[in-house]
Protein backbone atom coordinates (compact mmCIF):
# COMPACT_ATOMS: atom_id res chain seq x y z
CA UNK A 1 0.00 0.00 0.00
CA UNK A 2 2.58 2.23 0.91
CA UNK A 3 4.32 1.32 -2.54
CA UNK A 4 1.18 2.41 -4.39
CA UNK A 5 1.23 5.88 -2.35
CA UNK A 6 4.84 6.60 -3.35
CA UNK A 7 4.37 5.42 -7.44
CA UNK A 8 1.14 7.96 -7.84
CA UNK A 9 3.38 10.90 -5.97
CA UNK A 10 6.03 9.91 -8.53
CA UNK A 11 3.44 9.93 -11.37
CA UNK A 12 3.78 13.52 -13.01
CA UNK A 13 7.47 13.05 -12.50
CA UNK A 14 7.49 10.35 -14.69
CA UNK A 15 9.00 11.25 -18.34
CA UNK A 16 10.70 9.18 -21.49
CA UNK A 17 14.42 9.15 -22.99
CA UNK A 18 12.45 9.91 -26.27
CA UNK A 19 8.97 11.23 -27.64
CA UNK A 20 5.90 9.18 -25.56
CA UNK A 21 3.98 10.17 -28.21
CA UNK A 22 5.74 9.08 -31.35
CA UNK A 23 6.11 5.21 -30.01
CA UNK A 24 2.68 4.66 -28.05
CA UNK A 25 -0.75 5.30 -28.45
CA UNK A 26 -2.69 7.01 -25.42
CA UNK A 27 -5.65 6.06 -26.92
CA UNK A 28 -5.20 2.25 -27.22
CA UNK A 29 -5.02 1.12 -23.34
CA UNK A 30 -4.15 -1.96 -22.75
CA UNK A 31 -4.73 -4.90 -20.01
CA UNK A 32 -2.89 -7.90 -20.38
CA UNK A 33 -2.34 -11.15 -18.02
CA UNK A 34 1.13 -13.03 -18.48
CA UNK A 35 4.12 -15.27 -17.17
CA UNK A 36 7.11 -13.05 -17.29
CA UNK A 37 9.96 -14.85 -19.53
CA UNK A 38 12.30 -11.95 -19.27
CA UNK A 39 13.19 -8.67 -17.79
CA UNK A 40 15.71 -6.44 -18.70
CA UNK A 41 16.65 -4.56 -15.90
CA UNK A 42 18.51 -1.38 -17.74
CA UNK A 43 18.78 1.78 -18.78
CA UNK A 44 17.21 4.37 -20.30
CA UNK A 45 14.30 2.11 -19.49
CA UNK A 46 13.74 -1.31 -18.67
CA UNK A 47 12.03 -3.53 -19.98
CA UNK A 48 10.28 -6.77 -19.69
CA UNK A 49 8.66 -9.54 -21.85
CA UNK A 50 5.67 -11.81 -21.11
CA UNK A 51 4.09 -14.65 -22.55
CA UNK A 52 0.25 -14.16 -23.10
CA UNK A 53 -2.38 -16.68 -24.12
CA UNK A 54 -5.57 -16.06 -25.88
CA UNK A 55 -8.44 -17.39 -25.89
CA UNK A 56 -7.96 -19.55 -28.65
CA UNK A 57 -4.93 -20.70 -26.90
CA UNK A 58 -2.52 -19.56 -29.01
CA UNK A 59 0.73 -17.62 -26.70
CA UNK A 60 2.42 -13.78 -27.83
CA UNK A 61 5.34 -13.04 -26.44
CA UNK A 62 4.50 -9.27 -25.65
CA UNK A 63 7.39 -6.43 -24.55
CA UNK A 64 6.44 -4.09 -21.95
CA UNK A 65 8.78 -0.44 -21.38
CA UNK A 66 8.99 0.80 -18.18
CA UNK A 67 10.91 4.25 -16.94
CA UNK A 68 14.39 4.04 -16.02
CA UNK A 69 16.59 2.06 -13.40
CA UNK A 70 16.34 5.08 -10.86
CA UNK A 71 12.70 6.33 -11.22
CA UNK A 72 11.71 2.58 -10.97
CA UNK A 73 13.80 2.35 -7.31
CA UNK A 74 12.53 5.72 -6.08
CA UNK A 75 8.88 4.49 -7.26
CA UNK A 76 9.33 1.54 -4.91
CA UNK A 77 10.81 -1.30 -7.27
CA UNK A 78 13.81 -3.40 -6.67
CA UNK A 79 15.67 -5.60 -9.03
CA UNK A 80 14.13 -8.64 -8.20
CA UNK A 81 10.74 -7.46 -7.66
CA UNK A 82 9.69 -9.31 -11.05
CA UNK A 83 10.74 -13.08 -11.64
CA UNK A 84 10.67 -14.86 -14.73
CA UNK A 85 7.51 -17.36 -14.14
CA UNK A 86 5.63 -14.57 -12.00
CA UNK A 87 2.23 -14.14 -13.27
CA UNK A 88 1.44 -10.33 -13.58
CA UNK A 89 -0.95 -7.76 -14.95
CA UNK A 90 0.14 -5.01 -16.80
CA UNK A 91 -1.81 -1.98 -17.62
CA UNK A 92 -0.23 -0.37 -20.82
CA UNK A 93 -0.32 1.55 -23.84
CA UNK A 94 0.02 -0.26 -27.39
CA UNK A 95 2.61 0.92 -29.73
CA UNK A 96 1.58 2.85 -32.59
CA UNK A 97 3.38 0.81 -35.16
CA UNK A 98 0.88 -2.54 -34.15
CA UNK A 99 4.03 -4.94 -32.98
CA UNK A 100 3.25 -6.96 -29.83
CA UNK A 101 5.19 -4.10 -27.41
CA UNK A 102 3.78 -0.93 -25.10
CA UNK A 103 4.41 0.83 -22.84
CA UNK A 104 3.44 -0.14 -19.10
CA UNK A 105 1.41 2.20 -16.80
CA UNK A 106 0.81 -0.21 -13.86
CA UNK A 107 2.30 -3.72 -12.78
CA UNK A 108 0.09 -6.03 -10.40
CA UNK A 109 2.14 -8.50 -9.32
CA UNK A 110 -0.39 -12.24 -8.39
CA UNK A 111 1.46 -13.65 -5.95
CA UNK A 112 1.70 -10.77 -3.45
CA UNK A 113 -1.00 -8.73 -5.17
CA UNK A 114 1.34 -5.79 -5.24
CA UNK A 115 0.41 -3.03 -7.55
CA UNK A 116 3.59 -1.18 -9.26
CA UNK A 117 4.07 1.97 -10.75
CA UNK A 118 5.68 1.40 -13.83
CA UNK A 119 6.77 4.48 -14.23
CA UNK A 120 5.98 5.74 -17.57
CA UNK A 121 6.58 8.19 -19.77
CA UNK A 122 3.91 10.77 -20.24
CA UNK A 123 4.95 12.67 -23.33
CA UNK B 1 15.53 21.00 32.66
CA UNK B 2 18.55 19.67 31.00
CA UNK B 3 17.73 15.88 31.41
CA UNK B 4 14.62 16.42 29.70
CA UNK B 5 16.51 18.17 26.78
CA UNK B 6 18.78 15.26 26.68
CA UNK B 7 16.25 12.91 26.89
CA UNK B 8 14.01 14.08 23.91
CA UNK B 9 17.34 14.42 22.05
CA UNK B 10 18.26 11.20 22.56
CA UNK B 11 14.95 10.09 21.92
CA UNK B 12 14.26 11.70 18.88
CA UNK B 13 18.06 10.48 17.49
CA UNK B 14 16.29 7.12 18.05
CA UNK B 15 13.60 7.82 15.94
CA UNK B 16 15.83 9.09 13.47
CA UNK B 17 17.93 6.15 13.47
CA UNK B 18 14.65 3.77 13.31
CA UNK B 19 13.39 5.77 10.47
CA UNK B 20 16.45 5.36 8.94
CA UNK B 21 16.68 1.77 9.54
CA UNK B 22 13.39 1.20 8.10
CA UNK B 23 13.95 2.12 4.36
CA UNK B 24 17.69 1.80 3.78
CA UNK B 25 18.27 -0.16 1.40
CA UNK B 26 21.48 -1.80 -0.65
CA UNK B 27 21.14 1.13 -3.18
CA UNK B 28 21.42 4.84 -1.31
CA UNK B 29 18.03 5.83 -1.71
CA UNK B 30 17.30 7.20 1.47
CA UNK B 31 19.86 8.35 3.99
CA UNK B 32 20.71 10.93 6.00
CA UNK B 33 22.67 13.74 4.11
CA UNK B 34 24.83 16.29 6.61
CA UNK B 35 24.14 19.77 6.63
CA UNK B 36 20.13 18.94 6.02
CA UNK B 37 18.27 20.71 8.49
CA UNK B 38 15.84 19.28 10.13
CA UNK B 39 12.12 19.56 11.42
CA UNK B 40 11.30 17.97 15.57
CA UNK B 41 10.72 14.95 13.73
CA UNK B 42 14.08 14.67 12.08
CA UNK B 43 12.12 15.21 8.09
CA UNK B 44 14.37 17.60 6.06
CA UNK B 45 13.48 21.19 6.86
CA UNK B 46 12.82 22.58 3.16
CA UNK B 47 11.81 25.73 4.00
CA UNK B 48 14.98 26.51 6.51
CA UNK B 49 16.77 29.64 4.94
CA UNK B 50 19.12 29.39 2.14
CA UNK B 51 22.43 27.80 3.24
CA UNK B 52 25.14 30.21 2.61
CA UNK B 53 29.35 29.74 1.65
CA UNK B 54 31.95 30.78 4.00
CA UNK B 55 32.17 34.39 2.18
CA UNK B 56 28.39 34.87 2.50
CA UNK B 57 27.04 33.96 -1.09
CA UNK B 58 24.18 31.78 -1.28
CA UNK B 59 25.02 27.63 -1.62
CA UNK B 60 23.60 26.32 -4.42
CA UNK B 61 24.93 22.47 -3.45
CA UNK B 62 22.24 20.00 -3.36
CA UNK B 63 20.14 17.25 -5.80
CA UNK B 64 17.53 18.91 -7.44
CA UNK B 65 14.64 18.27 -10.25
CA UNK B 66 11.88 20.62 -11.75
CA UNK B 67 8.86 20.55 -10.41
CA UNK B 68 7.33 19.20 -13.17
CA UNK B 69 8.01 18.69 -16.80
CA UNK B 70 6.17 21.93 -17.82
CA UNK B 71 9.31 23.38 -19.19
CA UNK B 72 11.07 20.54 -20.44
CA UNK B 73 7.81 20.26 -22.97
CA UNK B 74 8.05 24.14 -23.97
CA UNK B 75 10.61 26.64 -22.06
CA UNK B 76 8.69 29.92 -22.67
CA UNK B 77 5.94 31.22 -20.59
CA UNK B 78 2.70 29.69 -21.68
CA UNK B 79 0.67 31.34 -24.31
CA UNK B 80 3.85 33.22 -25.46
CA UNK B 81 5.58 32.77 -28.68
CA UNK B 82 9.35 32.33 -29.05
CA UNK B 83 10.24 34.98 -31.99
CA UNK B 84 11.37 32.35 -34.49
CA UNK B 85 13.19 33.52 -37.82
CA UNK B 86 11.31 32.17 -40.72
CA UNK B 87 13.29 28.65 -41.25
CA UNK B 88 13.35 28.01 -37.42
CA UNK B 89 10.14 28.52 -37.20
CA UNK B 90 9.79 26.19 -40.21
CA UNK B 91 11.85 23.92 -38.35
CA UNK B 92 9.93 23.92 -35.09
CA UNK B 93 6.56 23.21 -37.17
CA UNK B 94 8.45 19.99 -38.37
CA UNK B 95 9.50 18.73 -34.89
CA UNK B 96 5.99 19.60 -33.05
CA UNK B 97 3.89 17.99 -36.20
CA UNK B 98 6.00 14.83 -36.35
CA UNK B 99 5.92 14.47 -32.08
CA UNK B 100 10.17 14.69 -32.08
CA UNK B 101 11.62 14.22 -35.26
CA UNK B 102 14.98 12.99 -34.79
CA UNK B 103 14.99 14.59 -30.86
CA UNK B 104 18.50 13.99 -29.50
CA UNK B 105 17.56 12.07 -26.63
CA UNK B 106 16.18 9.21 -29.59
CA UNK B 107 19.61 8.39 -30.10
CA UNK B 108 20.84 8.49 -26.60
CA UNK B 109 22.23 12.05 -26.55
CA UNK B 110 21.12 14.07 -23.74
CA UNK B 111 19.40 17.28 -23.45
CA UNK B 112 21.86 20.14 -23.46
CA UNK B 113 21.41 23.76 -21.89
CA UNK B 114 18.89 24.78 -20.51
CA UNK B 115 16.73 21.40 -20.41
CA UNK B 116 19.31 18.98 -18.95
CA UNK B 117 18.12 20.49 -15.73
CA UNK B 118 14.44 20.66 -16.61
CA UNK B 119 13.91 16.55 -16.76
CA UNK B 120 12.02 16.23 -13.69
CA UNK B 121 12.06 12.67 -12.42
CA UNK B 122 15.98 12.25 -13.54
CA UNK B 123 17.60 14.96 -10.99
CA UNK B 124 21.16 16.95 -11.41
CA UNK B 125 23.15 17.34 -8.57
CA UNK B 126 24.95 21.01 -7.87
CA UNK B 127 28.29 20.94 -6.27
CA UNK B 128 29.45 24.62 -5.53
CA UNK B 129 33.29 25.19 -4.49
CA UNK B 130 34.69 29.10 -4.87
CA UNK B 131 36.35 28.61 -7.69
CA UNK B 132 33.90 26.27 -10.36
CA UNK B 133 30.59 25.00 -9.46
CA UNK B 134 29.82 21.72 -11.17
CA UNK B 135 26.05 20.07 -12.38
CA UNK B 136 26.21 16.51 -12.46
CA UNK B 137 22.82 15.22 -14.47
CA UNK B 138 21.62 11.88 -13.26
CA UNK B 139 20.06 11.84 -17.22
CA UNK B 140 22.91 9.42 -19.33
CA UNK B 141 25.44 10.55 -16.17
CA UNK B 142 26.56 13.72 -17.82
CA UNK B 143 27.96 17.18 -16.30
CA UNK B 144 28.85 20.05 -16.86
CA UNK B 145 31.09 23.27 -15.01
CA UNK B 146 30.33 26.69 -14.57
CA UNK B 147 34.11 29.03 -13.85
CA UNK B 148 34.09 31.29 -11.07
CA UNK B 149 37.82 31.46 -11.44
CA UNK B 150 37.24 35.05 -13.16
CA UNK B 151 38.21 33.50 -16.38
CA UNK B 152 36.44 35.04 -19.70
CA UNK B 153 34.11 33.15 -22.29
CA UNK B 154 36.85 31.46 -24.81
CA UNK B 155 37.33 33.39 -27.96
CA UNK B 156 36.23 30.86 -30.92
CA UNK B 157 36.41 27.92 -29.10
CA UNK B 158 35.68 24.27 -30.73
CA UNK B 159 31.80 24.08 -30.48
CA UNK B 160 30.71 21.70 -27.25
CA UNK B 161 27.10 20.15 -26.66
CA UNK B 162 27.22 22.01 -23.42
CA UNK B 163 28.99 24.98 -24.29
CA UNK B 164 31.23 27.17 -21.99
CA UNK B 165 29.93 28.16 -18.75
CA UNK B 166 31.49 31.13 -16.49
CA UNK B 167 29.23 32.42 -13.21
CA UNK B 168 29.45 35.83 -11.12
CA UNK B 169 27.28 36.81 -8.34
CA UNK B 170 24.93 39.65 -8.73
CA UNK B 171 23.55 40.06 -4.72
CA UNK B 172 21.93 36.83 -4.12
CA UNK B 173 21.88 35.62 -7.88
CA UNK B 174 24.23 33.34 -9.66
CA UNK B 175 24.37 34.56 -13.21
CA UNK B 176 25.91 32.28 -15.59
CA UNK B 177 26.55 33.10 -19.15
CA UNK B 178 27.65 30.81 -21.52
CA UNK B 179 28.66 30.42 -25.22
CA UNK B 180 30.14 28.31 -27.56
CA UNK B 181 27.33 26.00 -28.37
CA UNK B 182 27.64 22.95 -30.76
CA UNK B 183 24.28 22.86 -33.24
CA UNK B 184 22.86 19.81 -31.62
CA UNK B 185 21.02 20.14 -28.70
CA UNK B 186 17.32 21.20 -28.43
CA UNK B 187 15.93 24.08 -26.14
CA UNK B 188 13.21 21.88 -24.87
CA UNK B 189 11.28 19.11 -26.11
CA UNK B 190 8.99 20.95 -28.09
CA UNK B 191 11.91 21.29 -30.57
CA UNK B 192 12.86 24.83 -29.94
CA UNK B 193 16.14 25.02 -32.61
CA UNK B 194 19.64 27.49 -31.66
CA UNK B 195 22.92 27.71 -33.88
CA UNK B 196 26.40 28.01 -32.54
CA UNK B 197 25.76 31.93 -32.24
CA UNK B 198 23.44 30.75 -28.96
CA UNK B 199 24.37 32.41 -25.79
CA UNK B 200 22.66 31.86 -23.14
CA UNK B 201 22.08 33.78 -19.60
CA UNK B 202 20.85 31.29 -16.67
CA UNK B 203 20.06 33.69 -13.54
CA UNK B 204 20.02 30.85 -10.12
CA UNK B 205 17.73 31.88 -7.19
CA UNK B 206 17.94 29.52 -3.94
CA UNK B 207 14.51 31.06 -2.72
CA UNK B 208 15.13 29.03 0.54
CA UNK B 209 17.28 25.19 1.60
CA UNK B 210 14.12 23.92 -0.40
CA UNK B 211 13.47 25.69 -3.73
CA UNK B 212 15.71 27.37 -6.09
CA UNK B 213 14.27 29.43 -9.27
CA UNK B 214 16.02 29.72 -12.40
CA UNK B 215 15.21 31.62 -15.96
CA UNK B 216 17.24 31.71 -19.01
CA UNK B 217 17.64 34.75 -21.44
CA UNK B 218 18.30 32.99 -25.13
CA UNK B 219 20.45 34.99 -27.50
CA UNK B 220 20.82 33.59 -31.03
CA UNK B 221 20.23 36.30 -33.76
CA UNK B 222 20.62 33.71 -36.66
CA UNK B 223 17.75 31.77 -35.14
CA UNK B 224 15.64 34.95 -32.94
CA UNK B 225 14.45 37.69 -33.88
CA UNK B 226 15.58 39.26 -30.47
CA UNK B 227 16.63 37.92 -27.71
CA UNK B 228 13.63 36.34 -25.41
CA UNK B 229 13.31 34.85 -21.76
CA UNK B 230 11.87 31.68 -20.54
CA UNK B 231 9.36 31.13 -17.82
CA UNK B 232 10.49 30.63 -14.41
CA UNK B 233 11.75 27.65 -13.70
CA UNK B 234 10.89 25.65 -10.38
CA UNK B 235 13.00 23.48 -8.77
CA UNK B 236 13.04 21.21 -5.75
CA UNK B 237 15.32 20.32 -3.77
CA UNK B 238 15.47 16.40 -3.52
CA UNK B 239 16.34 15.71 0.27
CA UNK B 240 18.28 12.66 1.80
CA UNK B 241 19.01 10.73 -1.34
CA UNK B 242 21.49 10.22 -4.20
CA UNK B 243 22.17 10.57 -7.90
CA UNK B 244 21.59 6.70 -9.26
CA UNK B 245 23.20 5.41 -12.35
CA UNK B 246 21.50 6.15 -15.76
CA UNK B 247 23.73 5.02 -18.35
CA UNK B 248 21.93 4.33 -21.87
CA UNK B 249 22.86 0.63 -22.57
CA UNK B 250 19.52 -0.89 -23.54
CA UNK B 251 17.74 1.71 -26.41
CA UNK B 252 15.08 -0.43 -27.85
CA UNK B 253 12.97 2.42 -28.57
CA UNK B 254 15.21 3.66 -31.75
CA UNK B 255 13.76 0.64 -34.49
CA UNK B 256 10.19 1.73 -33.84
CA UNK B 257 10.34 5.30 -33.52
CA UNK B 258 12.70 4.91 -37.12
CA UNK B 259 9.61 3.09 -38.44
CA UNK B 260 7.10 6.22 -37.22
CA UNK B 261 9.44 8.77 -38.55
CA UNK B 262 9.75 7.06 -42.27
CA UNK B 263 9.03 9.36 -44.86
CA UNK B 264 8.92 12.19 -42.60
CA UNK B 265 12.13 13.85 -42.87
CA UNK B 266 12.20 18.16 -43.70
CA UNK B 267 14.50 19.00 -46.30
CA UNK B 268 17.40 20.90 -45.26
CA UNK B 269 16.29 24.33 -43.68
CA UNK B 270 18.27 27.82 -44.71
CA UNK B 271 20.77 27.61 -41.79
CA UNK B 272 24.12 27.25 -41.96
CA UNK B 273 24.86 24.64 -39.31
CA UNK B 274 23.82 20.77 -38.81
CA UNK B 275 20.50 20.02 -37.56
Amino acid sequence: MVLFVVAIAAFERAAAHHSFTAEFDANQPLKLTGSVTKVEWTNPHVWFFMDVKSQDGSVTNWGFEMASTSQLLRAGWKRDSMKIGDIVTVDARRARDGTDHANAQNVTLANTGQRLFAGSPTQ
Amino acid sequence: MLVYKTALRGAMLALILSCMAGTAVGQWLSLPLPGTPRNADGKPNLSAPTPRTADGKPDLTGLWHAENMRYNANLLPAGTQAPMLPWAADLYKHRVDTQGYDRPMTRCMPHGVPDAMTVAPLPFKVLQTPNVTVVLFEEFNKYRQIHTDGRQLPVDPDPAWYGYSVGRWEGDTFVVETAGFKEGTWLDDSGHPHTDALRTTERFRRINFGRMDLDVTIDDPKAYSRPWTSDTIHFLLQPDTELLEHLCENNRDIEHLENFWKGQQQAAPSTTGKQ
